[in-house]
């Protein structure tokens, strides 16, 4: 016991230097930075850095790299919540109540809530990592094709009961969004589906220059048709009150169960391989509303929908890491990354690490923390250069925001044709919402029904080579579970919604 | 201000005169490297790490150029198409050369279009079953595939990739039904091997995975022994149809001078050698293996037509 304590402190020691500190401020200041740019990616940045990385010790690159993941997913929130321009698609659930809240001139305190679910978020499935991660990971294992499908119709469920009313405009926005999502070579096939024998088509279309022009560029259009006088106002009005720039005690203790929620939530997601920050985001979002004891103020501005995306899309990239140093398994590109950092640098995870050489596992968890601390140090830091930076006249702020949208798509692939996407989707936009039809469903149908078809084609192919057929995810515990679960959440609802139905009566 | 710009204007002009000093004849000017696939990927940490390296040697700039979409095959277009001075090269890996142009209308013809600079990289791509698998040789996993039609679950990293085609290629010569389960990517893979969802894969992520005690090498997919289970036969060794090389390579339009090729034979294995080099090739389970102009050419055209005869046999479009 002695020998593992000493151990857990020579392996703090190593990341515990002013100069791993020093690589964790850098890092998360240009995550920060980054992430609040639409088009650039912490991942990106980190790609093109690797080949440098061998120049730094190995306990200064890989704390900068952790810092840089944490930074860029809560500057990315700061932009999605005040321009409605998020920086990377996790933070796009975060548009949803963070940009009416900056609407009602509440941006400093959404911005704040924000910084706070992050780094609840972080610790939460930091700590879920440092304590179980051979035990989740085991479990995540047992989670294949079958169990995902189940778990993306339960988000599909979840998040179709957001749908707006008349519900028929929410069934055709999302039916809307699964026909975008299947433009493309047809994943199984490799024929092209909707492409009208475009070549630029074939790859489908991009999730970055789709949400940017949907949310940004639609909104900058729906401004620009307002009053001439509206233009010269400031960009973002600032409430004096300091209420209004602040989360009290109050509010954050009664956001408390959706973080607890929302991060674990994040963090089992984030323990599966390939479902990603965006979709946990989405599902999270989806769940604190249902859980709320008033969903209708949800997509109004409610402060718990800010927590439940931010602290969901933040876990998953913590619980990236489960797979990865249980079975040296990457769970999405920042932590696929992060491995090719780590064998730079001669560290080497996977199951054996955790019996040969457990130091290096002490250090990254150190480094974890440490980073959560310097993301919550400079994130409040971020919130006021954020809030004198889009305090400009809006005439300016609209035309920026153009330019960041054609800049930041064209960035990402280096294609004059995702600037015409992301204008023509900026169209698009602004006509849906004309008439009245929510973004929201069709944003969740274009991200899920990629996921859903090739889990679903996956679970259909691997029915052919069971006895039982399809009835083979019935002999799965994982798959039985999940279905349990679902059945409870929506028995709950209906239950709720009928006991509302029958205590809302004499009233009527 | 004005001094800096001088000192600058200085330094470059000092570079430019070093590098013409340096070297005779080409090249004399910055070099575009065609990057068919995006920022971030493994082709294109490939690209930037062999940019850096080379140009630092050659004494010039090579500027990578990330031009992506069509499954490389825009990428490799824009190479054919440029003219064959050696200051528009491309990076170049397996699929959209010799294994893809027979399943899709190319718009480019791999043997007549191109020309091989050199390899650099030759992945492994271990035939891989979990360590407790009753499985302990091809043989077995035939034995079972042909008593149970269709119920051998397995995958590769690619669809229709080289690993996908030799294997595949394995199963039609022994008449035999396997069903193949398509992932986006070797993680994914190993994730469902080691969950029990697939009982067999093809992907270079088993080398490490073996190494961790997690799974068991049968075969080898390319022609590079198995440095983690040398015993391991290659497919071709074990009397299949092919077992195509995974490269990573460069390529340029046709009728690249001589005096370029020569000179990337000769900067190619020194980059190689170079620890920087050695230390990403690590860090990214690459196999290093130069091949020179001559020798890769060979490899080429050998896998192109083993592989045309071998994708007609299997139908695969």
């Amino acid at each position: 016991m002695g020998d593992t304590f000493s151990l857990v402190a020579e392996g703090v020691g190593l990341a515990l230097t002013w100069q791993s500190l020093l690589a964790i401020v850098l890092g998360v200041a240009a995550g920060q930075i980054l992430g609040a740019i639409p088009g650039l990616t912490a991942s990106m940045a980190v790609a093109l850095l690797i080949p440098y990385s061998f120049y730094f010790d190995p306990w200064v690159g890989i704390p900068m790299l952790l810092g840089m993941f944490k930074g860029s997913l809560f500057g990315s929130s700061t932009t999605a919540i005040l321009i409605r321009t998020p920086g990377t698609p996790a933070a796009s659930a975060t548009v949803l109540d963070g940009y009416p809240l900056a609407q009602q001139g509440k941006g400093g305190k959404a911005v704040k809530m924000a910084l706070y679910a992050s780094v609840f978020g972080d610790t939460f499935s930091d700590v879920c990592l440092i304590f179980f991660a051979s035990l989740l990971a085991m479990v995540a294992l047992k989670f294949g094709p079958a169990e995902y499908t189940i778990l993306i119709v339960l988000a599909l469920c979840s998040l179709g009961m957001l749908s707006s009313r008349p519900a028929w405009k929410g069934l055709v926005a999302t039916l809307a969004g699964v026909i975008i999502g299947m433009i493309g070579l047809d994943p199984m096939a490799g024929t092209p589906r909707l492409t009208f024998d475009n070549p630029e088509l074939e790859e489908g279309i991009g999730l970055i220059p789709m949400l940017i022009g949907f949310l940004a560029v639609s909104e900058v259009f729906r401004q620009m048709s307002g009053k001439a006088e509206d233009l010269s106002a400031k960009a973002i009005r600032y409430s004096d009150d300091p209420a209004d720039n602040r989360v009290s005690m109050a509010e954050f203790i009664s956001c408390l169960p959706t973080l607890f929620r929302s991060s674990a939530i994040g963090t089992a997601i984030g323990a599966m391989p390939g479902l990603g920050s965006t979709v946990a985001a989405f599902i999270a979002y989806g769940e604190a509303r249902r859980a709320s004891k008033h969903p209708e103020k949800f997509g109004k501005g409610a402060l718990e929908g800010v927590a439940a995306p931010e602290a969901a899309n933040n876990a998953v990239s913590g619980a990236n890491l489960i797979p990865l140093l249980a079975f040296g398994i990457p769970g999405d590109i920042a932590a696929a990354l992060i491995l090719s950092a780590l064998m730079v640098q001669g560290v080497t995870v996977g199951p054996l690490a955790f019996s040969q050489n457990p130091l290096p596992l002490y250090a990254i968890y150190a480094a974890l923390i440490l980073a959560n601390v310097v993301n919550l140090i400079l994130g409040l830091g971020l919130a006021k250069v954020a809030s004198v930076a889009f305090s400009v006249p809006r005439r300016l702020l609209l035309a920026s925001v153009l330019v960041i949208a054609a800049a930041g798509s064209f960035a990402l692939r280096g294609s004059v044709f995702d600037i015409q996407l992301v204008f023509l989707f900026g169209i698009f936009g602004y006509v849906m919402m004309r008439f009245g039809f929510p973004p929201v469903p069709l944003l969740i149908g274009f991200i899920l029904m990629p996921l859903l078809e090739e889990n679903l084609r996956t679970v259909l192919l691997l029915a052919s080579t069971y006895d039982e057929h399809l009835f083979f995810v019935f002999k799965r515990p994982a798959f039985l579970s999940l279905l349990a679960l679902m059945g409870t959440a929506i028995g709950l609802v209906l239950w709720r919604r009928r006991r509302r139905a029958l205590g809302a009566r004499p009233d009527a | 201000m004005r001094g800096l710009s001088k000192l600058i204007g200085g330094v470059l002009l000092a570079a430019t005169m070093s590098s013409g000093a340096f070297a005779a004849g080409y090249p004399d000017k910055p070099i575009t490297l065609i990057c068919p696939y995006s920022a971030g990927g493994g082709g294109d940490t490939a690209s930037r790490i062999i940019a850096k390296l080379a140009g630092d040697m050659m004494g010039v700039q090579i500027n990578v150029e990330n031009k992506t979409g069509g499954g490389a095959t825009i990428g490799i277009s824009a190479v054919a198409n440029a003219a064959p001075d050696g200051y528009t090269i491309g990076f170049i890996s397996t699929s959209p050369i010799t294994i893809r142009p027979h399943m899709m209308e190319a718009p480019y013809n791999p043997i007549e279009d191109l020309t091989y600079i050199g390899q650099f990289v030759a992945s492994n791509q271990p035939m891989i079953v979990r360590a407790d698998s009753p499985y302990k040789s091809v043989d077995d996993l035939i034995k079972f595939a042909r008593e149970n039609p269709g119920k051998l679950r397995w995958s590769t990293s690619v669809q229709r990739g080289g690993p996908h085609v030799a294997v595949e290629a394995m199963f039609k010569a022994e008449e035999v039904d396997a069903t193949f389960v398509p992932f986006k990517g070797g993680s994914k893979v190993l994730a469902a091997l080691l969950g029990g969802t697939i009982e067999m894969a093809m992907i270079s992520e088993g080398n490490k995975s073996t190494l961790d005690g997690q799974t068991r090498i049968l075969a080898e997919g390319t022609p590079n022994k198995n440095p983690v289970t040398p015993e391991a036969p290659t497919l071709t060794e074990a009397g299949y149809p092919i077992a195509p090389a995974i490269f990573f390579g460069l390529a340029g339009p046709k009728g690249l001078p001589d005096d370029v090729l020569a000179k990337w034979d000769e900067v190619l294995p020194k980059v190689l050698a170079s620890p920087e080099f050695k230390q990403i090739a690590e860090a990214q389970q690459w196999t290093v293996a130069h091949a020179g102009h001559a020798a890769f050419t060979k490899i080429v055209e050998t896998d192109y037509a083993a592989a045309k005869t071998a994708i007609a046999a299997i139908g695969m479009k």
